[in-house]
């Protein structure tokens, strides 16, 4: 099964000199846990905050989330996923980085996100088609 | 087979088997019409989805007449016959569907998304076909039914964010963006009636235990 088939095409996402509080804002309203943060140039030069970031990089060491800009914390270069890959070559790239999402691309164009959610939601389509992913 | 084991000597059951099946099936062909249309801006394919869904009709009415003809034992005809309505009903919504489409200009930044439900509503059906052909062979369709719902979901989330998106189109009348609405509202709710059609597929799976 093709990546593409079960992305999210929508990409919420942040400028690079916000603050971590305009990043909790936006993920709390939109209940999302993962912003792509814009940088100037290319799409491949953005990068990503995760709630994780927030939390472990902010939150928990006491520091002022609005005084701190998210391209502090932002994780770079974000990892891009051609989007005619297979969903099962996706999850050997994100196991092998160590990711929770990958950014899916068209050349240097941002087309869409997928999240491990996603590969098992389509781990368990591909399944019930007698397909296999893995 | 499932139903072969209760019904071994009926040829009506197997007609009716035979015709559930033509109909899903032809279910799919039109969601690829629809697809198909929508994609390449293709009014007369899109206008094919009208001719399927009288087609549909005539299929629907056959096999009614046939489970009331005394194909299958009384207490499951009606069940049967609901779920043959809703798979129906399904052909009625995309046929509502494309004369919406036929209605409005889709803009050029909902048109992506768009194309993309009318892709997984044709995924949803083809696991609609798959979980009743399970069923018939008596094998377990957990997995399926669980399919259909992960593909309803994804269908739930972009329907939010595509009237999100919608609200920043520019209208110049009211007729305009009604349409607009309407054919969003039927496009992203076809993916709940083929919910409730597995669901129905269910209840008949357990009556017949």
């Amino acid at each position: 099964m093709k990546v593409t088939e079960f992305i999210t095409r929508r990409i919420e996402a942040i400028e690079f000199d916000k603050t971590v509080f305009d990043a909790v804002e936006r993920m709390v309203d939109r209940r999302i846990r993962s912003l792509l943060v814009r940088f100037p140039g290319n799409d491949r030069e953005n990068g990503v905050i995760t709630a994780r970031d927030v939390v472990f990089k902010v939150l928990a060491k006491g520091l002022d989330s609005k005084k701190i800009k998210v391209s502090e914390i932002a994780s770079r270069p974000i990892v891009c996923v051609d989007q005619d890959l297979e969903f099962g070559q996706v999850a050997k790239i994100m196991g092998e980085s160590n990711i929770a999402r990958a950014f899916v691309c068209d050349d240097d164009r941002i087309v869409g996100i997928v999240a491990l959610m996603d590969v098992m939601a389509a781990a368990l389509i591909a399944e019930a088609r007698g397909e296999h992913v893995f | 087979m499932f139903f072969k084991k209760i019904f071994p000597k009926s040829n009506k059951e197997q007609e009716v088997i035979r015709d559930i099946t033509r109909h899903i099936k032809l279910l799919c062909t039109d969601f690829g019409f629809f697809k198909t249309a929508l994609e390449t801006s293709d009014r007369s394919l899109m206008r094919e989805v009208m001719h399927i869904e009288r087609e549909a009709d005539s299929i629907r009415r056959d096999i009614i007449s046939k489970i009331y003809d005394g194909a299958f034992l009384p207490y499951i005809r009606p069940d049967l016959c609901k779920f043959v309505e809703i798979v129906d009903s399904i052909f009625d919504l995309l046929e509502d569907t494309g004369y919406k489409y036929l209605d409005v200009k889709l803009p050029d930044p909902l048109k992506d998304e768009c194309v993309h439900v009318a892709f997984l509503n044709r995924r949803i059906c083809e696991m609609l076909l798959i979980a009743y052909e399970a069923m018939l062979k008596g094998e377990d369709f957990r997995e399926k039914m669980l399919a259909i719902r992960i593909y309803e979901k994804k269908i739930d989330d972009i329907k939010f964010d595509l009237i999100r998106d919608a609200r920043s189109i520019e209208v110049t009348n009211f007729w305009e963006g009604e349409i607009l609405s309407q054919f969003l509202s039927c496009l992203t709710s076809i993916s709940d009636v083929i919910e409730d059609a597995s669901d129905h597929l269910q209840i008949i799976h357990l009556s017949m235990k």
